[in-house]
């Protein structure tokens, strides 16, 4: 037990630690969000996706990444955000995670910029409560006066810790 | 400096060698304990030499495992203890972190010694592998001059590049065996089965030699290996008069050899060269990471092809040059498809070829009969799987012949013929590739085998199983470790190890048996990476892929065919026959195009030997396609098999026929 708890500490302690660096910052319902650019693989316009049954509504199925078949997941679905029509700027982000061998593609609403984020732009995230735990939120970074929510993209991905971010937001009313 | 990784892949060797000698002989035998438990020390020094002390450790331990359980136990749980062992010793190898395996640079060697070294390797593996088809061959049929003489240049040529390279042991003991074979190219000896054990023995040492100089080409072979003389003097036995018992046999199958060696049959030629062919194949290793990509890339570059042809000013040009400079393009584009798909897959003949080769050296041993007949050898299946499933059939042949064949007398007896039938076939069957080891021996005694896991506490005694999980209970873990159970005339020995082996592959088995009329063992392996025909249908916006073989028929029904039973289940009459109908549209929770049957068309299939109906919009056409795992987050949908690319580059799924039927 006791060395369990130290091991989380400790990886929370890097995660800190190494927030800063570039990141790809993109748009999901005005909201901006932003992904350590170096899960990112590629960023692709949206393409014909192909369902795949007894799935999470989330997933949207999947989609043939030069040859290899790769799972397509909407983060608007995925955070509990109402789905909108596709528009022209809707992209397929594809990151690579940490423990699984295997790309997945994430579609956003549109894809904005890389920016680069110092130790001093970021900002724990805020407490949300005992009861509340947000392990996928890096945290919190201001940029040009817009924040941006920074993710943990394996953890997002990582389906069972998953609470929808909206209603986190509105439980603390906090403005972005 | 050592080189571990030398020594690893010299660790692997010794250790399969062992396996394989457990194999053909009875590891249960008189006086075989301690010859397991000393070539486990042996591979313990080497280990220990070789830096690594825990695998050493190991070996170790399970030599000293081998030698105690040896004094005490029943045969058969012994039997099954050496299997185990290995197994384990295979996996703590394999798991010998990579950076210990890493080779260090490389001594300062003459790198032209290895090349021609390596050289050598290359060509006398293909003359090997040759020799020991031809020898089968002549097995069955000894006045197959042609073959004789393919085999007596093969030797030739592997004494004339040992003798370049001074290996003097390789060189003698292909003398030796050349000079057998001169003799009986010039009739003066008829090649009797003993003769074809003796120089199937010098093929194994040959292909010892070539495992050493592969892993480590420059090393100083170990002495087991240098020492020749036991061998050179059976081979030199078989020519010295008098005492050699197929001497006398010679004389009377003289007159009929040279009638037939005038005019070899022409069917037979063919073979011979056929065969000759195969082995003289030149290659060249390829990483498979590479060759995935290429497969990918020429995949990209057909849908690429595609997207040009469809194009909006491509589809209305008046230019009939340019239509056909593309069509040109397309027909290029799809060979070098084929021929890329068909790189990676190999044919499951050779790994065949060593089946029958066991089932020879087994029977001989045990003095049992059996003939072996292998059916599909042209089955094309992943290079991996291909390696991965030589120990499971293995085991399995084993076990055919060792528990399920019964002695010449007692098949006659039986009413049976003496000599006992092992077949071994491939083939591909609902997605799936199917291999079947079958022979005609006793079969299975469920009474038996059911009392026995009552007894072993693997199921309650009010169990109500059928058969098929009544047999499958000998490839639990435990099972045959209490008795043999050969004994008692089940089956067991070595079951939960091919178990293992398949769980690896991701496969699994099956046993069909009648008491008394032999056994069926059915392997079903996965085809990731193989390629199926596959028939790409319409439902909604979505298409799906169904394997061709699984498919009967496909008609579009008219009104009235499609009944329901009781409002829920519907059927459809087909000639006479009434059949199950699934819509996969409602499996799939798809919005289709029509739910009208008269609308849709249905494709008549089956599952579990049972056919059935699958309901779709339209049917878009034949592809072959190369089936893509979807990986383990899609690991567990029912009626999915996998997922293909189709012709525009989209993703279509592979429908499972059975899991849909089972959801």
């Amino acid at each position: 037990m006791q060395s369990n708890g130290s091991s989380v500490l400790e990886s929370s302690e890097t995660r800190i630690k190494n927030r800063a660096g570039k990141y790809l910052t993109f748009q999901l319902a005005r909201e901006e969000y932003g992904i350590g650019v170096l899960h990112v693989r590629e960023i692709m316009a949206l393409q014909p996706i192909t369902a795949v049954p007894q799935t999470p509504a989330d997933v949207k199925g999947v989609i043939n990444l030069r040859g290899r078949v790769i799972p397509v997941t909407d983060l608007r679905i995925k955070f509990g955000l109402p789905e909108t029509q596709h528009t022209p700027r809707t992209s397929i982000v594809v990151v690579q995670l940490d423990n699984d061998a295997v790309q997945v593609g994430v579609i956003v609403d549109e894809v904005s910029e890389v920016v680069n984020l110092q130790q001093a732009d970021i900002q724990d995230t805020p407490d949300f409560g005992r009861d509340i735990s947000v392990p996928y939120l890096l945290g919190m970074a201001k940029v040009k006066g817009t924040v941006k929510i920074l993710l943990d993209i394996n953890r997002v991905l990582d389906a069972s810790e998953l609470k929808t971010i909206k209603t986190l937001l509105e439980e603390q009313e906090i403005t972005i | 400096m050592l080189n571990t990784s030398l020594v690893m892949s010299s660790l692997e060797q010794r250790l399969e060698s062992i396996a394989m000698e457990t194999m053909l002989a009875d590891p249960a035998g008189e006086g075989c304990a301690g010859r397991w438990s000393a070539e486990l020390m042996k591979f313990s020094e080497q280990a220990e030499g070789g830096g690594l002390s825990g695998l050493a450790k190991l070996a170790r331990e399970a030599s000293e495992r081998i030698g105690g359980v040896a004094a005490t136990a029943p045969e058969g749980e012994y039997g099954s203890l050496i299997s185990i062992e290995l197994l384990k010793l295979q996996q703590a190898l394999a798991a010998v972190p990579a950076s210990v395996a890493a080779p260090s640079s490389a001594s300062g060697s003459i790198a032209q010694d290895r090349e021609l070294i390596s050289d050598f390797v290359l060509e006398a593996k293909e003359h090997l592998a040759a020799i020991e088809g031809l020898l089968l061959t002549i097995d069955k049929d000894e006045h197959d001059v042609e073959a004789v003489h393919s085999v007596f240049r093969s030797f030739h040529s592997i004494k004339g590049l040992a003798g370049f390279l001074e290996l003097h042991a390789v060189g003698a003991v292909a003398h030796e065996v050349e000079t057998v074979l001169g003799e009986a190219r010039e009739l003066r000896l008829s090649i009797t089965p003993a003769v074809i054990d003796v120089v199937l023995a010098s093929v194994d040492y040959l292909q010892r030699w070539i495992v050493q100089l592969e892993s480590d080409p420059l090393g100083v072979p170990p002495a087991a290996l240098l020492d020749n003389a036991s061998l050179v003097s059976r081979i030199q036995h078989l020519l010295s008069p008098g005492t050699e018992p197929g001497a006398k046999h010679a004389a009377e199958h003289q007159a009929e050899l040279v009638i037939s060696a005038q005019p070899p049959p022409a069917a037979e030629v063919e073979h011979v060269v056929s065969t000759a062919k195969q082995g003289q194949g030149k290659s060249v290793k390829i990483d498979t990471a590479k060759l995935d990509y290429l497969v990918d890339m020429i995949g990209e570059m057909v849908i690429a092809q595609s997207v040009v042809r469809h194009d909006r000013v491509m589809v209305r040009t008046q230019s009939q040059q340019l239509t056909r400079k593309l069509a040109q393009m397309s027909s290029v584009t799809a060979e070098i498809q084929r021929t890329v798909m068909s790189m990676r897959m190999v044919p499951i003949g050779p790994l065949f070829q060593k089946m029958a080769r066991l089932v020879r050296d087994l029977t001989r041993k045990i003095g049992k009969n059996a003939e072996f007949y292998p059916f599909g050898e042209e089955v094309e299946l992943d290079r991996n799987i291909v390696e991965e499933l030589a120990d499971p059939l293995m085991h399995m042949i084993r076990n055919s012949v060792d528990h399920g064949l019964e002695t010449p007398a007692e098949r006659v007896a039986a009413g049976k013929n003496p000599v006992g039938r092992i077949e071994l076939r491939a083939c591909h069957a609902a997605g799936q590739i199917l291999i079947e080891v079958s022979d005609d021996g006793r079969g299975l005694n469920r009474t038996k085998i059911f009392n026995k896991a009552v007894a072993n506490g693997l199921i309650v005694p009010t169990a109500n199983l059928t058969d098929s999980e009544c047999f499958q209970l000998i490839f639990r873990p435990g099972f045959s470790t209490a008795e043999q159970v050969s004994d008692v005339s089940g089956r067991g020995v070595g079951m939960d190890v091919v178990n293992k082996h398949l769980q690896k592959l991701r496969g699994n088995v099956e046993i069909q048996s009648t008491l008394g009329q032999g056994a069926t063992f059915s392997l079903k392996l996965p085809l990731t990476m193989a390629i199926i025909d596959g028939l790409v249908v319409g439902i909604g916006s979505e298409r799906y892929v169904i394997p061709i073989f699984a498919i009967k028929e496909m008609m579009r029904p008219v009104e009235g065919m499609v009944s329901t039973v009781e409002g829920r289940a519907e059927v459809v009459m087909i000639r006479d026959n009434i059949l199950p109908l699934v819509r996969l549209h409602e499996r799939f929770g798809i919005k289709p195009r029509s739910v009208k049957p008269e609308e849709s068309v249905l494709v008549v299939t089956e599952a579990n030997g049972r056919p059935f109906c699958l309901m779709v919009d339209e049917l878009l056409g034949k592809q072959e396609v190369v089936i893509k795992s979807l990986g383990d987050r899609f690991r567990n949908i029912s009626g999915i098999a996998g997922a293909a690319i189709l012709g525009d580059g989209r993703v279509g799924l592979i429908v499972d026929v059975k899991g849909v039927f089972a959801a």
